[in-house]
Order: C-alpha cells, then sequence, then structure tokens
C-alpha cells in the first residue's frame, strides 16, 4: 500500500518536461524552456565537441554555435524522431565543418610535432596514465579525417552504438564500422610512430 | 560500485558492459591490466566524463541566450516573408493568368482589328469637322468631304503652321 502510495508522488524527473516538451515549449515562444534545454544538453553538446575538436576554447564556441543553429531550425525537428539523434547530428555537422577548416590549417604545424616526439626510447617501461592518455589521443588522432574521428569519438568515448551513429551521420551501419576499422588502424600506426612506448602494449598482449 | 577484482575477473576483450566500462574510467589502477586485456581499451578510458565548458554552465546559458536575442533582434529588422506557401502559389497563378489573358487578347487584336478609335480621342483635342478644316494649306483638304473621318487639329501657340491630322479609312491614296 505504502509503495503505491509512493508511486503516486511525482518525482522530480517526472516533473521536468522531457526534451520533446521542451521543444513545443519554445515553439510557443517561451524562452526559458530554451534555457532549460542548453542547460540539459550543455554537458553532451560541449563533451562531443570537445573530443572532436581537442581545444576547450574552440569546443565552447562551437557548442555555442550548435545552440544557436538549434534555435533557428527548431521549427524542422520532427518530434517522431529522437530529440537526442537530431542534436547529435547538427553537433557532428557543426564540427566535421570546424575540423576540415582547421585541419587544412593545422597540417605544417602538426608534421613539425610529429618528428619531435618520435624520439621516446620504445624500450622504457610504462605506466598508463590518464592525462597522458588524453594528450596521447589528441596527438594521433590528428591523422584522422575528421568524419572518422567523430565516429570514433562517438563510438569509444561517448559509448553510440554503430546503429545510433549510422542515424545521427545519415549513412549506413557498415560504413561507421568501416570507418572505425580504419580510425583504429591508422591511430594503432601513429602510436608506433610516435609513442612507441604506449604501442608496446599492444604488441605484448597479442 | 565494481570492485577492481571483479573488474579483473569479468573483463573480457571486446567487453561493451557499461558497467565495466564506467570501472575502467574512474580506476588508474585497473588501466593497465584492462590494456593487457584489450588494447582497444586505452582510448576508452577517457571517455564517459561528463565535460564542463570553461566558466561553466551558467555563464554558457547566458552567453548563448545573449546571442540567440542578438540574432532575434537582427533578424526582426529585415522585413521577414510572412507569406505561406500558397500564398505565393495564388499570386504567382494569377501573374501567369495576367499575362496568358494578354497575349491572346493581344493576338485576338491583331487578327481582327478594332475599329480606330473616334469619340475619346476626338473629345481630347480640339476635334474639327470635314467641312470645317479651313485652317488646312492645301486648297482640296479644305473642300474634303466625308462622313466617316475625323479630323483633329494640334493646337500650337499661335503661328501661322498647324498640324491637322484627319482619320478617314476611305482617304484616297492620292490625297
Amino acid at each position: 500500500m505504502a509503495a503505491e502510495v509512493l508511486r503516486m508522488i511525482p518525482t522530480k524527473e517526472s516533473l521536468e518536461p522531457d526534451d520533446r516538451q521542451l521543444v513545443e515549449q519554445i515553439r510557443r515562444g517561451d524562452d526559458g524552456a530554451f534555457e532549460a534545454l542548453i542547460r540539459r544538453k550543455t554537458s553532451k553538446v560541449y563533451g562531443l565537441c570537445y573530443r572532436v575538436i581537442g581545444n576547450s576554447e574552440d569546443a565552447k564556441d562551437i557548442s555555442q554555435l550548435v545552440f544557436i543553429k538549434l534555435w533557428e531550425n527548431l521549427g524542422k525537428y520532427d518530434p517522431q524522431y529522437a530529440f537526442d539523434t537530431w542534436l547529435y547530428r547538427m553537433v557532428t555537422n557543426v564540427a566535421i565543418d570546424f575540423m576540415r577548416n582547421k585541419q587544412s590549417r593545422d597540417n605544417a604545424v602538426n608534421s613539425n610535432l610529429r618528428l619531435v616526439k618520435t624520439a621516446v626510447d620504445p624500450e622504457q617501461t610504462v605506466t598508463v596514465q590518464r592525462k597522458e592518455v588524453e594528450a596521447v589521443f589528441g596527438a594521433v588522432s590528428s591523422v584522422l579525417s575528421p568524419k572518422q574521428k567523430t565516429i570514433f569519438v562517438m563510438s569509444e568515448m561517448e559509448d553510440l552504438r554503430s546503429s545510433e551513429i549510422a542515424k545521427i551521420l545519415g549513412c549506413r551501419e557498415s560504413t561507421v564500422r568501416n570507418h572505425l576499422f580504419n580510425a583504429r588502424k591508422l591511430m594503432q600506426q601513429q602510436l608506433k610512430r610516435r609513442f612507441p612506448e604506449y604501442a608496446r602494449l599492444w604488441e605484448e598482449s597479442r | 560500485m565494481m570492485t577492481c577484482q571483479n573488474f579483473r575477473v569479468s573483463l573480457q576483450p571486446g567487453t561493451t558492459d557499461a558497467e565495466l566500462i564506467e570501472h575502467l574510467r574512474h580506476c588508474d589502477a585497473c588501466l593497465d591490466y584492462a590494456m593487457s586485456v584489450d588494447p582497444d581499451l586505452f582510448f576508452r578510458s577517457i571517455g564517459g566524463e561528463e565535460l564542463v565548458p570553461p566558466g561553466g554552465v551558467e555563464a554558457f546559458v547566458s552567453d548563448v541566450m545573449s546571442q540567440v536575442r542578438v540574432r532575434d533582434a537582427e533578424t526582426s529588422l529585415v522585413p521577414r516573408r510572412s507569406m505561406s506557401v500558397w500564398q505565393r502559389l495564388a499570386i504567382a497563378a494569377t501573374v501567369a493568368a495576367g499575362v496568358t489573358g494578354a497575349t491572346l487578347v493581344y493576338r485576338l487584336e491583331q487578327s481582327h482589328p478594332a475599329p480606330r478609335p473616334t469619340g475619346a480621342i476626338a473629345a481630347a483635342v480640339t476635334p474639327v469637322t470635314a467641312h470645317s478644316a479651313a485652317t488646312a494649306t492645301k486648297s482640296f483638304v479644305e473642300t474634303y468631304s466625308s462622313h466617316d473621318a475625323t479630323i483633329v487639329e494640334v493646337p500650337n501657340d499661335g503661328t501661322d503652321a498647324k498640324v491637322v491630322m484627319i482619320f478617314d479609312d476611305k482617304l484616297p491614296a492620292d490625297l
């Protein structure tokens, strides 16, 4: 009896409107609902941007741009589809565009950095440190195309399934798996070249 | 919360178990072990964490809202197209019908010429009859007589020369 009564009392979560309800409120002109939506999605959007772009300031700018685009295009959202899929599609489009522009500017600088980093002794013992993994990822992922990197981040760090990524990018699941396979291969090659101390971990375990 | 011992016992290559991945992302001690089991977990260890933009979420929200307001103000200055697709189509159809109608009327007029305007144009200028064309310089014009002709005299500034126009389908070619 007590459990039934408890079930009838609305929790904080059940009182909060879901994404679709928020979108409906925004369409009716409720600015407060848009603020609530930004607050709810900032971590997701910024996290994906940061991991794809690898720079906090750029990631912040791109995230803001995503929310402005969201505001401008909210009329096009079809509520029969998941809101997060639609939002992630917007994030990936903006981030990939940014990466493509940035990649062409940064190519010369990165090639010099690679030469510096290959001077590490491959025989040294290494304990994996999380902060270092982030730095290594930032360095070796520069060889990936913007699309490969976005797919890799969504799969490995955002824990999205291939089918979800395919929906977000509007491509086939096999294409996503293909990009993932190539991304892993390219990054392992880069690890061997630039961070042999970590690459040994692969070789020892295989 | 999973213990390190449970993690090490349960971990298999290619795992997608959310609890195992969660442990991996928070336990430095198990990272090396995880790598030895499945090197692909190397980069998985840095995911999952909730990231906050520099300056915090509230500052971020406020930045976005102020930019949205600026954009809204900018777009409100530009006249918006408030017509729906149907309204635009209706206008396009009306214009097309008008052009087609005008073309048809023009072709019809070309094949069946209408009678020359008489009254209206004649009233606009000083009308004179064929009998009162005394101002013409040629003597035989002065005597020209017709019931169908419309003769108009273009007003001038009082000089000797006067312009007289005669509209008559039956006007002799040698006149």
